[in-house]
């Protein structure tokens, strides 16, 4: 530390206790939580993470209870517990709840809590993003997770296969509309998140922490929050065409009219194979965080568990048909699909050789968090094999869409992310609760649950072959499943007992004893700076890193990061902040003025959930009402929140270094939002395309020949005005920067006009050679491609009269120029989207 | 809450469903079934092992002391245990299971039966003219049947799918896995019967309400037999005039039903011309006796919750009863 | 920039080898389904698409071992270490070579995987 030494005399002085007292208590009051019922405006990443983490939990329960029930009507073949309707709805809300509400939502709740700790982060770069996130989530959740009160749940399996699902005939009332609009809704969530995650891991790490010293658990959430990014968008692009078959009569999928049931399979399963993923990657990443504590050593083969993240990352994209076996698809489509599901193995293989290999060569310890994870990875194993059955085609002919399969799936979840993430609960609840829990009961719990587990769904894959199909409320005794099927019950209860016993370890009182010590376990990684109980502020001062386990490599790193030996350790202009640093090796770039309290995101959420929830009834003045309030409370918080003029251009962070206050362009965390939003949009954009050349594969003439299309005129022109308003962002941007205030607020304003008449221009060709959405597929698919993008054109407008409105109110200046940065980087994803959109629609029919 | 149920005569009925043939896919008895079933074996026994040896080194792990194994050793022990043996294992077995594909979807020698998966029952077809892949919709024709489909032993019987409503999926364990039947698509199915008998079939994919209660029986019999019965399922009906005929008509079954050589023809519903014929009635789930054709007609959705035909409760006892004797009297 | 070797590592080229693995299974699917979509004749041979995927597989993997090539050279010139803690520019130029490598490694071996279709099953049924 020869560089702070040289600096001491400019620099507070941090030997000095008084010095100290005063800094944390300045660093208290600026990241203190808000008190009394202003509480729920709190948006640091501890509170909102915690909020997070308990609402998925209390999800689980409640899809675990659903799921008792589910086995009390099976424990006995013909039996009567459950009616069959009743059963359906159960049955499609445990999925749901498990895999929607629970499963993913848990990822990004721990990460948000622990992503921060383990970067010597003081906040995640975009605390409302994550606050919005999570009340969308707990708004969508409660609607959907609700609907079974007032027997309205879906009834029709969390994958909604239509037509069963979008043919009033076959499911009347509201049942798949809550399920989709409630997902959709979770769905933004997501993207939030994984917006929030990537810029986290990316942009905010500590100095000094190069790729090559990043924790694993930020490869793990680095990994899958890009999957995210590729997973959810074309699920939303599905639920638009889903929704507007389902409302409007728009037939994507009913053959009649030239749609195809199979399109929705494909869309549903680009999304839900990797989603697998999502949900498995980050409880293994709680494992190799755990795996090196109790081993008492660096984890061995830090790369390859690299590789296998990344590595599973891709390939789980490659997977999405073995859900579609049975399809009638040819043997030669089966065949890659196949090929990718046993290469994933691979990967998958790796990650389990490294945590073994750890162990091998290192000393281990036997606690709870380790006995969660043993028992993760013998139960995760036997999914694993099981997997690698299923996916050769032949065998899963058979074992398609029976108990095979459900108890495939349920030894991949729950001994691949169940138990680790129990593991994680055991090792990390001293950083929320400041105790450990009970070594006793974490014990009894283990044993319960696993073998609980086992008795209830290691008999599932002998049901499944003896003929027994998934989703079926009852079976005759002939089919001589009926003891199976009852000790499966029995063991499903003596799971959930094991549940209960961890749920009352958590929930017991506990305030008598005391705190555990600080690091308790001797971890090596930077959350274990923590102290019990731990600070509001994250960490002391911002440490630079030199090590992958730096507790445990770096001398004396503890009392220097309590002394503030490192950078801002103080918060004496009141803000609240933190460092964005170099991608590559971690070199600070700027310091960042991270938002507080606000109540903003969770008025923002409502009124978006108003949007879904009044859709889904048909409310269409209610809907356009609250689809107004919400931009209007998005705007205001962007207004307020965002992009804010420092009152001095940089600022000393400690050690003598001063960094910027305000960054536009490539170096600022608000780019990169931006840039990975309109990576997801463009996504689900590609989803879109994907049926229209989807359609075009599938029939012999597409478009039909006798059909009218939206012309070539129209399109035309619109894509020209969309060029321009295209460049006028582009130049916008360059002569603003350029000190050129005047053109530059013209070429706003032209091009926010430009926009909305490209908008109309692009929607007014089908409209004028009356193209009917409900006759046919083409025009229905016309139509759809044509909204996407007009209504892109139109936040595109609406974003240019926003940095002119920012411009004219001084809060956009030459040399502060955040907006129209990012404003002319979706408008290259927004041209591109029309580009695309024209060139499909108008020109591409032309070739054929 | 009002969902669970409060009526007890309901399981009683339902008790009397009989499983009379083997519904498991370890009672192989056609050739994809077969292939299949070894297929597995092996795979388990493979997964067996490997799970052992894993969890064996996972075991020692734990109890050996450090400075034991090198660094070294533990890189050897990833990239042979965790990359080297998981691709070889893999690849053999990938191609192994590549090979049986085109194998298991060979152009059939025998008949061609058209099935169509309906809610929440199965339209039979036999002797339709179809052709292979995939045509937009099941080829019409053929004499009619449901929810029994005979096929003649050592052939391979072409199965085409299709369905007018919702997606099902069509799986006799016995003989083969299994294959969905898509509104707007025709799939194909091979089944290659080894073994005389009568199997159970079920719906693999959720339809609906009674989705659990769309059952079917597969009868395998020798070829000369099948021909026979084809050929006595395309005469028309074998009591042509009755007063539960009349019955029948005057209640409204015609609506939906067809029985051939007589005034109904409905086709809403299963063709009941041979009914008497058919081993059970709504689709697998009871014996066909005259009394469960009765209680049947009486009130379907006890037997078969969400099933789409009404319950005709309402008719007088012996209305029931004479046109439950006529329909059982048609063999 | 560059600090050793011929070039500078980072997510892009950590995440190249994949991305080809990824070209090539759409292209592989797409092509295969292109085909078979009409349907005419399931039992017809599909030869010349047999024959275009293969060409890409072939171009594929050439490219793959391109990756392997470069990074295998570049960290072997950078000490070849299995590690990769160390707090330098080299350390992390070294890590990421050595994952580039590994990443490369498996994504060979799955376009190895994705061919075996193409070679055992010849027509559309």
């Amino acid at each position: 530390m020869t560089e702070r030494e040289n600096t001491a005399a400019d620099g507070p002085d941090q030997e000095d206790e008084e010095v100290r007292r005063g800094q944390e208590e300045r660093l208290r009051k600026v990241w203190a939580a808000p008190k009394g019922w202003r509480y729920w405006s709190a948006v640091n990443n501890t509170e909102v993470g915690i909020w997070y983490t308990a609402a998925a939990f209390g999800f689980m329960l409640f899809a675990g209870v659903l799921a008792l029930t589910m086995r009390v009507q099976l424990a006995v073949p013909e039996n009567d517990f459950l009616t069959a309707t009743f059963y359906n709805q159960v049955y499609t809300l445990h999925g749901t709840v498990m895999m929607f509400l629970f499963a993913v939502p848990i990822f990004e709740a721990v990460a948000i809590i622990l992503l921060p700790e383990m970067l010597g982060a003081r906040d995640l770069p975009f605390p409302r993003l994550s606050a919005f996130g999570f009340w969308c989530f707990m708004i969508g959740g409660v609607f959907v997770a609700g609907s079974i009160f007032f027997d309205a749940a879906p009834n029709a399996g969390w994958f909604m296969y239509p037509p069963l699902t979008t043919d009033e005939r076959y499911t009347p009332g509201y049942g798949p509309d809550i399920w989709l609009l409630g997902l959709s809704f979770i769905e933004i969530a997501s993207l939030a998140a994984a917006v929030e995650l990537i810029v986290g891991t990316l942009k905010c790490r500590p100095p000094g922490m190069r790729l090559n010293l990043m924790p694993l658990y930020a490869w793990y959430v680095l990994v899958v929050a890009g999957m995210i990014l590729f997973a959810f968008p074309p699920l939303i692009a599905g639920d638009i065409l889903f929704e507007l078959e389902r409302m409007f009569d728009w037939p994507f999928f009913d053959p009649s009219r030239g749609g195809d049931p199979v399109l929705w399979q494909h869309l549903f399963w680009i999304f839900g194979h990797p989603e697998v993923y999502i949900v498995f990657l980050p409880a293994i990443a709680l494992v190799a965080m755990i795996v090196p504590t109790f081993a008492q050593r660096p984890i061995l083969g830090y790369s390859w568990i690299v590789l296998a993240a990344v590595g599973t990352g891709f390939i789980s994209f490659g997977l999405w048909v073995h859900h579609m076996y049975t399809t009638g698809l040819p043997a030669i489509s089966l065949g890659f699909f196949s090929a990718a599901s046993e290469a994933v193995a691979i990967p998958t293989g790796v990650q389990i050789f490294v945590f073994l290999a750890t162990l091998l060569t290192g000393r281990v310890i036997f606690s709870v968090p380790m006995l969660f994870v043993a028992g993760a990875l013998a139960t995760f194993v036997i999914g694993g094999l099981t997997g690698v059955m299923v996916a050769l085609a032949p065998f899963d002919w058979q074992a398609h869409d029976t108990y095979f399969v459900v108890a495939h799936l349920h030894y991949v979840l729950i001994g691949g992310m169940l138990f680790p993430l129990m593991a994680g609960v055991y090792y990390y609840w001293p950083i929320i609760g400041a105790r450990k829990l009970s070594d006793r009961l974490g014990r009894i719990a283990f044993w319960l649950m696993f073998v609980g587990f086992n008795v209830a769904f290691l008999p599932m894959h002998w049901a499944g072959l003896m003929g027994m199909p998934r989703r079926v409320w009852t079976y005759p005794e002939a089919l001589g499943v009926g003891i199976s099927n009852l000790v499966s019950s029995v063991g499903a209860f003596v799971f959930a007992s094991g549940v209960l016993v961890i749920v009352w370890d958590v929930i017991r009182p506990r305030s008598r004893e005391p705190y555990a010590k600080r690091n308790p376990w001797t971890a090596g990684t930077l959350e274990w700076l923590a102290r019990m109980p731990s600070e509001s502020w994250g960490v002391r001062s911002v440490p630079i890193i030199s090590s992958r386990y730096p507790l445990w490599e770096q001398p004396n790193f503890v009392d220097d990061v309590d002394k503030g030996r490192f950078y801002l350790p103080d918060a004496e202009e009141m803000k609240r902040e933190t460092l964005v640093t170099t991608v590559l090796d971690g070199k600070p770039l700027h310091c960042l003025r991270v938002p507080g309290p606000s109540f903003m995101p969770m008025i923002a959420a409502i009124m978006t959930g108003a949007v879904f929830i009044f859709a889904t009834f048909h409310w269409w003045t209610l809907t356009i009402t609250a689809m107004v309030l919400s931009i209007a409370s998005i705007i205001i918080w962007l207004w307020r929140g965002t992009a804010q003029i420092p009152e001095k251009a940089e600022k000393d962070v400690g050690l003598g270094l001063k960094l910027p206050l305000y960054k536009s362009g490539p170096d600022s965390i608000g780019w990169w939002a931006m840039f990975i939003t309109m990576t997801g949009d463009a996504t689900a954009f590609v989803g879109l395309i994907f049926g229209y050349f989807y359609f075009f594969t599938i029939h012999a003439d597409f478009p039909p020949p006798t059909a009218v299309g939206p012309g070539v005129f129209w399109p035309s022109i619109a894509l020209l005005l969309f060029a321009s308003a295209w460049t006028a962002a582009l130049f916008a941007r360059i002569l603003n920067r350029a000190g050129r205030v005047g053109p530059a607020r013209g070429l706003m304003a032209a091009g926010s006009v430009a926009s909305l008449a490209a908008s109309a221009t692009l929607l007014w060709g089908p409209f004028t050679n009356g193209l009917d959405p409900s006759a046919h597929v083409y025009p229905a698919t016309v139509w759809v491609l044509a909204i996407w993008t007009a209504v892109h054109g139109g936040v595109g407008g609406l974003m240019l009269g926003y940095c002119l409105a920012r411009s004219y109110a001084d809060r956009m200046t030459p040399e502060y120029d955040i907006d129209i940065s990012n404003v002319a980087l979706y408008w290259h994803f927004a041209g591109g989207t029309a580009l695309v959109t024209v060139a499909t629609l108008a020109y591409f029919p032309m070739l054929m | 809450m009002k969902k669970f149920r409060t009526s007890r005569t309901f399981p009683a009925i339902f008790a009397l469903s009989a499983c009379e043939g083997p519904q498991s896919a370890f009672d192989a008895a056609g050739a994809e079934a077969a292939r299949v079933l070894t297929l597995f074996w092996v795979m388990l026994i493979g997964a067996v092992a490997i799970w052992a040896v894993v969890v064996a080194i996972g075991y020692y792990a734990t109890k050996t002391r450090p400075g034991q194994h090198s660094e070294k050793a533990g890189l050897r022990l990833i990239i042979w245990g965790g990359c080297v043996f998981p691709t070889v294992v893999l690849a053999m077995l990938l191609f192994w299971g590549l090979r049986m594909m085109p194998d298991l979807r060979p152009p059939g020698d025998g008949p061609t039966i058209a099935v169509s998966g309906e809610r929440f029952w199965w339209r039979v077809a036999y002797g339709v003219e179809g052709e292979p892949g995939v045509v937009r919709n099941l080829p019409i024709g053929g004499v009619p049947s449901a929810n029994e489909i005979w096929i003649p032993l050592g052939k391979r019987t072409e199965i085409l799918l299709g369905s007018p409503d919702v997606i099902h999926s069509f799986w006799v364990p016995p003989l083969a896995g299994k294959m969905d039947a898509i509104p707007g698509r025709v799939n194909r199915l091979i089944l290659e019967p080894t073994e005389v008998g009568v199997f159970n079939g079920a719906c693999a994919e959720f339809c609906g309400t009674a989705h659990a209660q769309m059952g079917f029986r597969v009868v395998v019999v020798p070829e000369t037999e099948f021909t026979e019965y084809v050929r006595a399922q395309a005469q028309p009906a074998a009591v042509p005039e009755s007063e539960g005929l009349d019955l029948f008509i005057r209640n409204g079954c015609a609506a939906c039903h067809a029985i051939r050589g007589t005034p109904p023809d409905g086709v809403v519903g299963p063709d009941l011309t041979h009914l008497a014929s058919r081993r059970t009635i709504g689709a697998g789930i009871v014996p066909t006796t005259v009394e469960n054709i009765a209680d049947f007609v009486a009130s379907p959705d006890h037997f078969k919750p969400g099933i789409e035909m009404p319950a005709f409760g309402m008719l007088p006892k012996d209305e029931i009863a004479q046109i439950a004797a006529w329909l059982g009297s048609l063999e | 920039m560059q600090i050793f070797g011929r070039t500078k590592d980072n997510l892009w080229t950590l995440i190249a080898a994949p991305v080809i693995w990824g070209i090539h299974f759409l292209f592989s699917y797409f092509l295969a389904a292109f085909r078979c979509a009409p349907n005419a004749d399931i039992f017809e041979s599909i030869g010349s698409t047999r024959v275009a995927i293969g060409f890409v597989t072939l171009v594929s993997l050439c490219l793959i071992a391109l990756v392997i090539r470069r990074a295998w050279h570049e960290w072997l010139t950078g000490g070849g270490g299995f590690r990769n803690d160390q707090d330098t520019p080299e350390g992390r130029e070294s890590f990421l070579e050595f994952s580039t490598l590994l990443l490369a490694g498996l994504s060979f071996a799955a376009v190895v995987f994705e061919t075996m279709p193409i070679l055992v099953i010849g027509d559309c049924r």
